[in-house]
């Protein structure tokens, strides 16, 4: 009788245990991995998955064993023997966890120190969140911006990241990275991006009403390619060229977010339509060019009737370089007309 | 002055009472008197703050902001309070009328009329606390129903982000401060002080006034929806400075119902400390008290200590509010992390809160369901002991990517990881209790398992989320909302359901329908497991948590999680129509229908009005079953006939 018990049960387990790996193996639990940091911390993931499905497994089968065999009769009314305890099952099943979390920890532990050891070479990029856009700007190349992240493959980005209003995160499941973005606070991030190919940055707290669509892009491409796109873009925004710089300053500050204008096929409609520029700066009686360039610096001197205060970033003056918000304005001039 | 030379008609009827029917209606204790005393203290409270800004030349002088927060939310609530006749004795007592300690004219219940105001019988507040918190709990989930329309298919627009947002934030709150919390006080506050041998809590009159903070609690809450701006739409946990700068005027109507629950919380657990301590029957020492009431002890020990932070946490993010203070204004020298601090030392113990007095509902049905003593009874109390201590140590594994110092995150790592230790003995525990035993599998038996195998799911995700690098990568998506109802709604919400089955003839004399009680069961079982278990994989793939819409990478699962929690919702309509049939309608119930040994089933189904004719002796544990000729306690015989010379008025 002993010894069958022992069998039924350890059957249980094993097919508990077994259901339990099938649907840990069959399903794709995570998205793919696409940074360094992602492989080790799935290897953690996929460590601390084995013993829980051990002890799912264990305790599944124990469950189901007894719910089986000890099943009372309906007229049975006797109780069962009057077990109070074991000292050594106690101790046993006191040690045991101790031990398996403490393995956990101990793993845990390690891949966090190596995850969040900087290597030398690293690259930095300036991470700017506000309600409800990402901007991303490569200190080492002149304070470059842009809307979308781009990323060289195989080198090491730390990610210094600025919060404009409330709390935001920076979440690429792909990097299996996520951090909060604090205002008052600057925080940062390494990855190491391993496969090319494009991901989204979701914003991963709550900020507001448009959290759900304040989403980004990041892309890893080979390190040519990513200089190459570094030089074109310095290239862009500081060509003589007021309509290709201005184009880029556009794209890059992420305008095309909340404004509609025909000429970059930008269609926001949170902030005024800058296709109407003329009939505005008309409204506002200003000359055009210093309507468009106080708009852009000092977005509170003037609100067009119908839209709310406060919700255009009042820090592009500051963030975008004289020559970029000349060439930009003259292209929003030019585009609007 | 001794109680014995007072005409006992003066004490429990108020003078204005004895002048008419219509003075008594209008000055007597009672919904009417609650209502304009609602309106006059919102009156005053209105005139103070108006008559300060036009006193100190404040422009403009009608702010919405103070008068909605002084008048409706602080000033009104007080009078509601006043006029139901929560503070009749205490204000009498104070200017000196006559009192009667032993006036009991508000004890017990002897038509339903007596479960509409103030009593301060333990069980009836018990029931009310019951009824009352699963109104709430069907306005949470119609709230949860709501967000699963939204989120059926990508693109959907039912609702503005505004609405939608207010929909998962008074979803939570109104589950975790109006269902979960206050439906454990009142499964306690009906069968702690019988547990113990005790004719009623401690403090009765606070026990009623507790209560009665309850309802103004979630009405709050729930209200915000009709505010201009609309609801609160932060989240339950009001991350500063969103919550606290960046929000309408609905934000307030949860700064301040959190502070009304949390009042609530903190009177009743001082409440069960002191009847613990002091109210046990002869006899009845801390080891051989039933593990509920361990249970309730320490859940009391969390309450006392911690809900003072979430007060905290609430009063200083509605000053930034109000008053533009700055605590967590950081363009002002504020620390929003100083928020999450604060909010988490409380709302981590909170989660143990909302899970130490299921274990107790667990210990007492596996016990007498599988016929068996308690399995390491000692181990059993001592790892709720242990739960306590290291609940307090614990609360930054909420904020392991929040951007706090990052020495922090091992050391509360390894505590988070410690906590399992205590919890896994308590569910190897409970399986060697129904080891060898003889098991029946009534309603209460089978939420009790369903407990059992949802929880070990919840637990070890809960581990996982203790491995700080899984937790990088998960947090805040909706593994987090698959972990967190695996718990609350597995752990949690399972073992009300199990004590509320438990315990029905104990409280209305009557037995559930036990079909029903499977089918409700079974249909809970499987659409919790449907709804949920998905979530994992959702979480696990990127999709966030708190939003309005996602990747159309989503869509089927998110469309198959709407359509099992619309059963998951729906099978609830089978409990309320057994709980209304059999509490009108059902078999009579007998004293002891489990055959447990606890005290309160020694007594009469429901008990008389003090609950024992004589204060029973405790003469051993309430877990021997199997030992022959074992008793817990030894009852005066003929527990009827006293009972009547109380009742009679």
């Amino acid at each position: 009788m002993r010894r069958g018990s022992i069998a039924s049960l350890l059957g249980i387990g094993i097919v508990s245990g077994g259901i339990a790996a099938a649907v840990a193996l069959a399903i794709p639990w995570l998205p793919v991995s696409a940074s360094k940091e992602a492989g080790r911390i799935d290897f953690v993931f996929w460590f601390v998955v084995t013993i829980c499905i051990v002890i799912f497994a264990i305790v599944s089968a124990a469950i189901l064993y007894s719910v089986v065999v000890f099943r009372a009769a309906p007229d049975d009314d006797s109780d069962g023997p009057p077990i109070h305890g074991h000292t050594g099952l106690e101790i046993a099943w006191t040690i045991v966890p101790t031990i398996l979390v403490t393995a956990i920890g101990i793993v845990s532990a390690i891949v966090l120190s190596q995850d969040d050891a900087i290597a030398k070479n690293a690259m930095n990029v300036n991470v700017t969140a506000q309600q409800f856009e990402w901007t991303f700007s490569y200190p080492e190349a002149h304070n470059l911006t842009s809307a979308t992240l781009m990323l060289p493959r195989g080198r090491e980005t730390v990610l210094h990241m600025q919060s404009r209003d409330v709390i935001h995160a920076f979440f690429v499941p792909e990097f299996r990275e996520n951090e909060d973005i604090v205002p008052g606070l600057t925080t940062t991030l390494n990855v190491t991006p391993t496969r090319d190919g494009t991901y989204p940055v979701i914003c991963n707290e709550l900020c507001g009403l448009g959290h759900s669509t304040m989403r980004s892009t990041v892309t890893v491409m080979e390190p040519a390619a990513f200089d190459k796109w570094l030089k074109g873009q310095s290239k862009a925004v500081t060509s003589p060229s007021a309509a290709t710089a201005g184009a880029a300053v556009f794209k890059n500050n992420g305008c095309a977010a909340c404004h509609t204008l025909t000429a970059a096929k930008a269609t926001g409609k949170v902030g005024p339509d800058l296709d109407k520029l003329p009939a505005e700066a008309q409204q506002a009686k200003q000359p055009l060019a210093s309507f468009v360039r106080t708009s852009i610096t000092d977005p509170n001197a003037y609100i067009q009737p119908g839209f709310p205060k406060n919700v255009m970033p009042q820090t592009f003056g500051k963030a975008i370089p004289k020559q970029q918000l000349d060439a930009l304005v003259t292209y929003l001039i030019n585009s609007s007309k | 002055m001794t109680a014995a030379t007072l005409d006992p008609h003066e004490h429990h009827l108020t003078p204005s009472v004895r002048r008419g029917p219509v003075r008594r209606l209008l000055l007597g204790p009672g919904f009417i008197r609650a209502g304009w005393m609602f309106c006059l203290f919102g009156a005053i409270g209105f005139g103070l703050v108006v008559g300060f800004r036009w006193w100190g030349g404040w422009q403009p002088l009608f702010d919405m902001t103070p008068i909605t927060l002084v008048s409706l939310l602080v000033a009104g609530p007080l009078g509601f309070l006043a006029g139901i006749g929560a503070f009749d004795y205490w204000t009498r007592y104070a200017i000196g009328s006559p009192t009667r300690p032993e006036d009991h004219s508000g004890h017990g219940a002897r038509t339903w009329h007596d479960y509409f105001r103030v009593n301060t019988d333990h069980k009836v507040i018990g029931v009310q606390y019951l009824v009352t918190t699963i109104f709430f709990f069907i306005a949470g989930g119609f709230l949860a129903m709501l967000v699963r329309v939204q989120l059926a298919r990508p693109g959907n627009h039912f609702f503005d982000p505004q609405t939608y947002n207010g929909l998962f934030s008074v979803h939570a709150s109104l589950m975790i401060f109006l269902f979960v919390i206050p439906a454990f006080a009142g499964l306690a506050n009906f069968v702690v002080p019988l547990m113990l041998g005790a004719p009623d809590m401690a403090f009765p009159r606070l026990n009623a006034l507790s209560f009665w903070l309850l309802p103004i609690a979630g009405i709050m809450m729930l209200s915000s929806f009709l505010v201009p701006g609309g609801a609160f739409a932060c989240g339950w946990t009001g991350y500063a400075p969103l919550c606290s700068t960046h929000q309408p005027l609905g934000a307030i109507f949860f700064n301040q119902g959190v502070q009304w629950a949390g009042a609530s919380s903190i009177m009743t657990a001082l409440n069960f400390l002191v009847t613990i301590i002091t109210m046990r029957a002869p006899g009845l020492t801390f080891w051989r008290l039933p593990l509920l009431v361990w249970a309730n002890f320490t859940t009391s020990l969390l309450v006392v200590i911690a809900t003072p932070f979430i007060a905290g946490s609430q009063f200083f993010s509605m000053f930034d509010h109000v008053m533009h203070t700055a605590f967590f204004d950081p363009n002002n020298g504020g620390y929003p992390l100083g928020y999450q601090h604060i909010f988490w030392f409380y709302s981590h113990p909170a989660v143990y809160i909302m899970m130490l007095p299921g274990f107790g509902i667990m210990s007492e049905v596996i016990s007498v369901f599988s016929r068996k003593p308690i399995f390491g009874y000692r181990l059993m109390a001592l790892s709720l002991m242990a739960i306590v201590v290291l609940g307090f140590s614990v609360w930054a594994h909420h904020m392991f990517t929040s951007g706090m110092s990052s020495w922090l995150r091992v050391p509360m790592m390894v505590t988070t990881l410690l906590i399992a230790v205590p919890t896994g003995i308590k569910i190897f525990s409970w399986i060697a209790t129904m080891w060898e035993g003889k098991l029946h599998f009534n309603t209460p038996m089978l939420f009790a398992l369903g407990f059992l195998s949802m929880f070990v799911i919840g637990g070890l995700s809960g581990v996982m989320l203790g491995a700080v690098p899984i937790d990088i990568h998960v947090t805040d998506t909706y593994f987090i909302v698959a972990h967190l109802h695996y718990v609350l709604f597995g752990g949690s919400v399972f073992t009300i359901f199990a004590g509320i089955y438990y315990w029905f003839p104990k409280m209305t004399g009557r037995m559930y329908d036990e079909r029903l009680g499977k089918l409700h069961f079974w249909l809970t079982f499987v659409g919790f497991n449907l709804t949920f278990f998905p979530m994992h994989l959702l979480g696990t793939e990127g999709m966030p948590r708190r939003v309005a819409d996602y990747a159309p990478k989503f869509a089927d699962l998110n469309m198959f999680i709407s359509l099992a929690s619309f059963g998951l919702g729906a099978s609830v309509l089978v409990f309320l129509y057994n709980m209304i049939t059999s509490w009108k309608n059902g078999p009579i119930a007998p004293a002891n229908p489990w055959r447990a040994l606890t005290l309160e089933w020694q007594v009469s189904s429901p008990p008389p009005i003090f609950n024992f004719d004589e204060i029973p002796q405790v003469v051993g544990s309430p877990y021997e079953y199997g030992v022959p000729g074992a008793q817990h306690a030894i009852l005066a015989p003929s527990p009827t006939h006293a009972v009547e010379e109380v009742a009679a008025p």
